[in-house]
C-alpha cells in the first residue's frame, strides 16, 4: 500500500477533467431557456447515445457480438427487462467465443 | 489492471474514488504506463468523458428543482447506467431527484469495492474477454436503446445516430463517435421539432 507524492498531481488533473464533464452540462444550461424545440432536442440525445455506442461495436464485432446483440433485442422483446436482456446477451457473447476458440 | 501499469491498491482506488470513469481510467492508466503526461491524460478524460456534457444537459429540467450543492453533488456520482435508468425513470414518471444521487450511489459503490478487491487479488481470475464481460456495457445499451424507442418520431433521431456512429468509427474510432451520435440524434429532433404557434 503506497501512494507515491508525484502521482497526486495527475490523478487530481484527471479528476477535474472528469467531473468538468459531469457538470459542464447541467452548468452551461443555466444560460439557457429550455424551450419545448430544445426539450425535445435533449431528449432525443439518450437514445442517440445509445446508438452510438452499439453501433460501432456491432459492426467492429464478429460473429459473436452480432449473436450477443441479437439475443439481447429477443430476450428484450419476450420479457421487457433490460437487466435480463443484457445477461442474456453476454452469455450468448461468452458462449459463441468458447465455440470458436 | 492497475497493477499491470504499476499502480497500488491505494493508487488505483484512489483513481477510483476521484475519477469514476471505466473507459478514462483504463485510457489514462495505459497512457501513464508508457510515461504519457498529465496534460495528455486530463485530454483522453475529457474526450472520452464528453457524453456527460450531454448526460447532464438533458437532467437540467429534472435536477434544476434541487438548490446547486445538491445538484452538483449529485452530478459527482454520474454515469451512463445511472443516466440512463434515471432517463427512463423520469419518462415513466419518476420526479424524484433523489432517485438519480440514489442510482448514482448505488453504482459508485460497488466501482470502487471493485477496483480495491480486483487490485488486492493482483490479477483477474479469468480473462474477461472470456466471460464476455466486455460486452456488458455493449448489451445494456442495446436493451436501454429498444427501451427508449416509444414512438416513430424516434425513428429519425435513432437513424442520424446510427448513420454518424458508422461513419465516424470508420474514420477515428474514438471516445467521440458516440458524443458525435448523440448530437446528430439531438440535431435531427431539433430539425424535426415544429414549436407551438
Amino acid at each position: 500500500m503506497t501512494l507515491r507524492a508525484e502521482l497526486l498531481p495527475l490523478l487530481f488533473g484527471l479528476a477535474l477533467a472528469s467531473f468538468a464533464c459531469r457538470a459542464g452540462g447541467f452548468w452551461l444550461m443555466r444560460f439557457v431557456t429550455v424551450t419545448p424545440r430544445l426539450r425535445a432536442t435533449l431528449a432525443a440525445a439518450p437514445l442517440a447515445v445509445m446508438i452510438g455506442i452499439v453501433t460501432p461495436a456491432a459492426l467492429r464485432g464478429g460473429l459473436p457480438e452480432i449473436v450477443g446483440l441479437a439475443a439481447t433485442f429477443a430476450a428484450m422483446r419476450l420479457w421487457r427487462s433490460d437487466l435480463l436482456a443484457m445477461f442474456v446477451g453476454v452469455a450468448a457473447v461468452a458462449l459463441c467465443r468458447a465455440f470458436a476458440q | 489492471m492497475g497493477r499491470e501499469a504499476g499502480l497500488s491498491a491505494l493508487e488505483a482506488t484512489l483513481m477510483s474514488v476521484l475519477v469514476y470513469s471505466g473507459t478514462a481510467q483504463a485510457a489514462t492508466v495505459g497512457g501513464f504506463a508508457a510515461g504519457a503526461g498529465i496534460f495528455a491524460g486530463m485530454a483522453t478524460v475529457l474526450m472520452l468523458n464528453a457524453r456527460y456534457l450531454l448526460y447532464g444537459a438533458s437532467l437540467r429540467p429534472w435536477l434544476s428543482q434541487c438548490r446547486p450543492p445538491q445538484a452538483y453533488g449529485t452530478l459527482w456520482f454520474l454515469g451512463d447506467a445511472n443516466w440512463a435508468m434515471a432517463t427512463k425513470a423520469n419518462a415513466e414518471g419518476e420526479n424524484d431527484a433523489a432517485f438519480i444521487l440514489g442510482s448514482g450511489v448505488s453504482m459508485y459503490l460497488p466501482w470502487i469495492a471493485g477496483t480495491l478487491s480486483g487490485a488486492l487479488a493482483g490479477n483477474w481470475i479469468a480473462d474477461p474477454r472470456t466471460l464476455g464481460v466486455d460486452f456488458l456495457l455493449v448489451a445494456f445499451c442495446a436493451a436501454m436503446a429498444m427501451d427508449l424507442f416509444k414512438s416513430r418520431a424516434d425513428a429519425v433521431p435513432a437513424i442520424a445516430a446510427a448513420v454518424v456512429a458508422a461513419l465516424l468509427d470508420q474514420v477515428a474510432p474514438s471516445g467521440w463517435t458516440l458524443v458525435a451520435a448523440g448530437l446528430a440524434g439531438g440535431f435531427a429532433a431539433w430539425l424535426r421539432h415544429e414549436d407551438a404557434p
